[in-house]
């Protein structure tokens, strides 16, 4: 009895260390999958935080990108909650670089156009308009490196974008 | 005892079920690995569901909600209380999902376009809703629609198909998607006490106890004059039936490369100019923006270096130039200002017109909600408690309302106003407070006017914003 027990016991474990990798590789690429899924939230978010700053922010030179003080302030208070940058950051290796903030409006036949830097587009600094839309985009997007043990796998740009209209709270 | 003897015989039957186990255990070894695959297979797929397709369904709804909320925003905006503005609106709905910048939202990882269909994913926007108060507009079984002139509220609903990967293969997943909702709405905020890039044409209040309408009357045509001194000769404009001084109050910045008469210009084209963004938002906002209860003093008189621009007498022939150029600027939303020679003094007069659009509509109306422009001859403008005569002399912001310019053929070209008028005269129809305007504080932020109160104003009716409500 005791014998029989052992060796069901043995086919057992040998079962188990035949589905574990497998069992494992699942487990982690589980992992990965909504890791990137809350990663590309967490920065989608963040987007919407600068977009809405920005959006309500006057004088903005969008011509001046991440030297414009609005926008800078912006990217800070989507980074880390405080416009001067002394928070925690909520997406570690995220920088403020990163973004790029477009100032964009409808011209006259409704179709939606970016802002040139010049007086006819959207830079007050010249005497240009305010913009109708803002968009922030990550160009070269953020990359992400999934870690699956016994795969290698290429790092994933996070391309995500926001758009919202100008102006409001 | 009782329970020892109970325990004795669940240990006893324990014992006789693991022999017959036993027993059978050798037929049933080569069947475990089957049996777990097939009892964990289901469980697996489930458990994985949990982590890929809810989470997935969980940033699609992120993205929904931010398209949607973008989208009712951007129509709100758009209601002015004219009959065409739903039109407008609806059309302005759409501007956030066009996919000519390859910036437009999107979703599920910004692959798949919000109102298209792609393979067995289809996304769907209702038509946007209008409504003219909150609580229909939070309500989305309401039908409670208010038409262009009163809607004031702007409710959009998305549904989008968000496909199942491991879901799927269950048999509650069968259909591979699952539909996900967003509902947004955005409108007209409460008053501002600090409204900004507005105009700078100040009119006294007919009536300062009326909190709604300052004595003023909707769609009433007035002829707008620089305010004067002595017996009044000044005369009414084409069809408007009464007269209302204004002045300009001094809003002159000291601290931009722009010259006093472009200043002037760009006032009068499209409001006080926003100024470069800097650390100091206090110092910015007191010359871009009013702030209700905010002391201010005639252009000129707020020794911060503009020309004074004190009243002078009806009779006089001449006209003041620094009222000649702020109507240019008002001329710029009918026209081109170069064609007219009395705006050619105006400081590179040529480069910096450029920057205005004309008015997608420059009719004439009697009746405000007929316009169907673009709204650049919606003009936001302070009221004060009473015009001052001197530069010394103090006026007390009571709120903000809104005028709609209307055309008086200029002798030279038959279009908007006459810039050169002895009394700086031009029509513009009292519409109250119907726009929203694109900047706005609900407190005055102003530390540098210790009479602005700090917090709340205390106005009950007055222009707002666009915010978002649900």
């Amino acid at each position: 009895m005791r014998r029989n027990g052992t060796s069901e016991r043995g086919s057992t474990i040998f079962e188990a260390a035949l589905w574990l990798p497998i069992l494992l590789v699942f487990l982690m690429g589980m992992e990965q999958v909504a890791k990137i899924t809350y990663t590309y939230y967490a920065i989608k978010k963040i987007e919407y935080t600068i977009a809405r700053y920005v959006a309500t922010q006057q004088g903005v030179n969008f011509c001046a990108g991440n030297a414009d003080p609005s926008i800078l302030a912006g990217e800070y208070l989507g980074l880390t909650g405080t416009t001067d940058n002394s928070g925690a950051p909520f997406v570690q290796g995220l920088t403020f670089d990163m973004f790029q903030v477009n100032a964009e409006r409808v011209n006259a036949t409704g179709a939606i156009t970016a802002c040139s830097c010049d007086i006819t587009g959207c830079d007050e600094s010249v005497g240009g308009g305010s913009p109708q839309y803002i968009s922030v985009t990550i160009p070269s997007g953020f990359p992400v490196q999934p870690i699956i043990p016994f795969l290698t796998v290429q790092t994933i740009p996070l391309v995500p974008t926001v758009k919202v209209p100008y102006a409001g709270t | 005892m009782d329970t020892r003897n109970h325990n004795n015989s669940r240990r006893s039957s324990n014992r006789s079920r693991s022999l017959r186990r036993r027993e059978t255990a050798p037929e049933l070894r080569g069947t475990v690995s089957i049996e777990l695959l097939v009892i964990m297979v289901p469980v697996l797929f489930g458990l994985m569901g949990f982590a890929v397709d809810l989470g997935r369904l969980y940033l699609i709804k992120g993205e929904l909600n931010q398209a949607a909320n973008a989208m009712a925003m951007s129509a709100a905006a758009q209601l002015n209380g004219t009959a065409g503005s739903l039109e407008t609106a609806a059309l302005a709905t759409n501007v956030t999902l066009d996919p000519s910048l390859n910036d437009e939202n999107r979703y599920n990882f910004g692959s798949l376009g919000i109102g298209q269909s792609n393979g067995i994913l289809s996304s769907s926007i209702a038509a946007p809703q209008f409504y003219s108060d909150l609580a229909s507009a939070t309500d989305p079984t309401s039908t409670n629609y208010a038409d262009g002139t009163t809607a004031q509220y702007a409710q959009v609903s998305l549904q989008a198909d968000a496909p199942l990967l491991f879901w799927s293969l269950l048999s509650l997943g069968q259909a591979r998607k699952t539909s996900v909702g967003a509902f947004a709405v955005a409108g007209i905020s409460a008053p501002l006490c600090m409204v900004c890039s507005n105009e700078d044409f100040a009119v006294a209040a007919l009536d300062a106890s009326d909190p709604v309408n300052f004595g003023f009357t909707f769609n009433t045509k007035y002829t707008l004059y620089f305010d004067c001194t002595g017996t009044n000769t000044v005369a009414l404009l084409g069809d408007s039936t009464a007269l209302l001084p204004y002045v300009l109050i001094d809003r002159y910045n000291p601290n931009t490369s722009l010259a006093e008469d472009q200043q002037l210009f760009r006032i009068g084209a499209g409001g006080l100019i926003p100024l470069p963004s800097n650390t100091n938002g206090t110092a910015n906002r007191a010359l871009a923006c009013y702030a209700v209860g905010a002391l201010e003093y005639l252009w000129g008189g707020a020794g911060t270096g503009g020309t004074a621009t004190t009243p002078a007498a009806c009779n006089s022939a001449a006209s003041n130039p620094r009222v000649v150029d702020m109507l240019c600027g008002v001329y710029s939303r009918f026209d081109d200002p170069n064609n007219l020679s009395a705006c050619a003094s105006i400081t590179d007069i040529t480069d910096i017109a450029t920057g205005y659009a004309f008015d997608t509509d420059t009719n004439d109306y009697d009746d405000y909600t007929v316009y169907g422009g673009n709204g650049r001859r919606i003009m936001t403008v302070p009221i004060v408690d009473a015009l001052q005569t001197t530069s010394t002399g103090q006026m007390t912001v009571l709120g903000f309302r809104q005028f709609f310019v209307t055309p008086t053929p200029n002798p030279n070209t038959g279009l908007g106003n006459d810039p050169s008028d002895s009394h700086g005269r031009f029509t513009a129809i009292y519409i109250g407070s119907v726009a929203p305007v694109k900047q706005g504080y609900f407190t005055s932020q102003l530390n540098s006017f210790p009479s602005a109160p700090a917090a709340a104003c205390g106005i009950t009716s007055g222009p707002g914003k666009v915010v978002l409500h649900q």
